[in-house]
């Protein structure tokens, strides 16, 4: 094992970064398991060519995750059946198994990439080095997905806006709910299964960051997509208030 | 209607004056069955919400026209007002102002502190489409009015007073300086930028109209029979007033009652107005935006834009700082006036003030 980067030499901070690839590997495999499942809604060929695309793009970033914390000896945890993940996978398929393929897309490329995006870059910043850079390049990739899911979801909008955002609102309530629990200050429902030891939230501290920014910043930037894609600010900011936090 | 809803009437980009009222509105969005969020836990989100519509307005005129309009929060903290966030606050108004243009506002109110912006470099803000105003000409012409009323009820000559102008490098305070000069005894101008105030003075000496200055509110009050604050948040108490003396609270926040000692004999929260004819909010938030003793009354600065849009006056009205001149503060005024747009009854804190 190559001796551990000297960014990672407290015991501290090398517990949060572990902790913290062991939820972004978690999250890929999740992401990669919903495109895979994204696949099978769609009927046109080349979005399902584009779907699967998605779906090793996002293996490859867990790969990604995995060979660096390997490197380094991270005491990464992987847990696809924790008690946030799972919930967000089973909403998932709820909505996969209705063949309901904008439901999937607002839930894998609106609500998680938002929260991936957000969340990677302020990791990325704050621990800096070789696995700051990880977060940073990865987080730019996500940002692509955040991007192709808008254009699409604003004609969809177009064609019916009272269907649309109200399928909206619900999927908000169903998922968004499900986040804004994980990353409220305390566990709402309990441990999530995936850090080694008690929540890493309250340690967070020792790479630099705080929930309440990270959390902040991540309800901003749905926030914004949700703008993006023409959403009523006057509905969505109703929306954010009635989360959990 | 949604956010691509085009040729709204008006704009007004603001931001809420204390958590208290921010608590109010967050909590009356959620459920009973949801219970009430902390403050604590208000403060850890409310700061990140990037600016956006959060209620149309509906204004009805004496005329009987009506205009449609949205009010844009661009949710700064009340606690962050001062210069060492100015930065973060500006892109936070600009984002509000891309939201105001996005939806095809013809013209937009930039409220409270956000006017700063286009006190400042405003020549990338006004398009084709979208027009600014600050709001500060008609805020000055009810701030004045409001004077004269309440010196005519109280038996105070004007041309015998000495008014006190807290404020008065402002745009809102000059503009206040320039109308009362030739109506009052003798002006006393206070403000924190001492090369400002003097400048100001100077330009009155040469105008042969009696003032005074100090960038010190104590060595002025005493010789004060009326007060306007136009810059109130920097005040921690007024003391060693005239007997009688009357006060216009129209800074911001407007919480000079409690900072005064009692030997004033009227203390009113000036700037407002009054909408005759009423106006609706949709949703209808009235319970957490809507404080006052009074139906219909809101800030001059939202009035302003309003009147514009009555009068399909689509222009560039107040901007920059120093250019209010009497003969706009009598014509916004005026215009005021033609739509039921009235000075807001006497009110502070306490409620309404009846004579």
């Amino acid at each position: 094992m190559e001796p551990l980067p000297k960014e990672h030499e407290s015991l501290e901070k090398f517990n949060v970064i572990s902790d913290l690839f062991s939820q972004a590997i978690t999250g890929e495999l999740i992401g990669m398991s919903n495109f895979a499942s994204l696949a099978e809604t769609i009927d046109d060929y080349t979005e399902k060519i584009e779907a699967v695309e998605h779906a090793n793009s996002e293996r490859m970033h867990a790969e990604v995750f995995l060979d660096y914390a390997k490197k380094t000896g991270l005491k990464t945890k992987i847990n696809l059946k924790g008690e946030y993940w799972r919930n967000i996978r089973e909403q998932f398929l709820s909505y996969a198994k209705k063949k309901d393929f904008i439901a999937c897309l607002i839930i894998q490329e609106v609500i998680l990439e938002s929260f991936a995006v957000s969340m990677y870059t302020d990791v990325g910043t704050a621990i800096g080095g070789e696995a700051g850079r990880l977060f940073l390049a990865i987080a730019d990739e996500e940002k692509e997905h955040l991007e192709h899911s808008t254009d699409i979801l604003v004609s969809e909008l177009k064609e019916d806006p009272e269907a649309f955002i109200n399928k909206f609102e619900e999927i908000h309530f169903n998922c968004m709910t499900i986040l804004a629990q994980f990353s409220a200050t305390t566990d709402i429902r309990g441990h999530c299964g995936v850090c080694n030891g008690d929540c890493m939230k309250g340690s967070l501290h020792h790479v630099g960051l705080e929930i309440e920014k990270m959390r902040g910043n991540a309800l901003s930037l749905y926030a914004k997509t949700l703008d993006n894609i023409g959403i009523p600010g006057e509905k969505s900011i109703v929306w954010i208030a009635q989360l959990p936090a | 209607m949604d956010s691509s809803t085009p040729c709204l009437d008006f704009a007004v980009v603001g931001h809420q004056d204390s958590w208290k009222n921010i608590a109010a509105f967050v909590n009356s969005l959620r459920n009973k069955s949801q219970g009430d969020l902390s403050l604590e836990k208000i403060k850890n989100i409310f700061p990140f919400i990037p600016a956006r519509d959060l209620f149309r307005v509906k204004v009805n005129s004496k005329t009987g026209a009506t205009i449609n309009g949205v009010y844009i929060d661009t949710f700064i903290e009340p606690d962050k007002l001062n210069t060492s966030y100015l930065r973060s606050n500006i892109k936070k108004v600009h984002d509000g102002i891309a939201c105001a243009k996005k939806m095809g506002a013809k013209v937009v109110a930039l409220g409270g502190f956000t006017s700063i912006v286009l006190e400042g470099n405003f020549d990338s803000l006004s398009t084709k489409n979208s027009k600014f105003t600050t709001g500060n000409t008609l805020t000055s012409a009810f701030i004045v009015k409001s004077i004269e009323k309440a010196a005519f009820q109280k038996n105070v000559d004007l041309k015998l007073s000495s008014v006190l102008i807290v404020g008065a490098t402002g745009d809102i305070g000059m503009a206040c300086v320039q109308y009362l000069k030739n109506r009052t005894h003798k002006l006393l101008l206070c403000a924190r930028n001492e090369k400002q105030l003097k400048k100001l003075s100077d330009q009155l000496d040469d105008e042969n109209i009696e003032n005074d200055y100090s960038i010190t509110l104590g060595d002025l009050i005493p010789k004060a029979d009326i007060i306007i604050c136009v810059a109130s948040s920097n005040i921690t108490e007024i003391s060693n007033c005239k007997e009688n003396v009357i006060i216009s609270d129209a800074g911001y926040p407007k919480n000079l009652d409690s900072k005064v000692e009692n030997n004033f004999d009227l203390i009113f929260h000036g700037g407002m107005g009054q909408v005759n004819f009423g106006f609706e909010f949709y949703p209808d938030y009235t319970d957490s935006f809507y404080q006052y003793p009074a139906p219909n009354i809101i800030h001059g600065c939202i009035l302003e834009a309003m009147i514009l849009a009555f009068e399909n006056k689509y222009e560039d009205y107040s901007i920059g700082k120093g250019n209010i001149s009497i003969d706009k503060i009598e014509e916004i005024y005026e215009l005021g006036l033609k739509h039921g747009i009235t000075v807001a009854p006497f009110y502070n804190s306490k409620g309404l003030i009846i004579n």
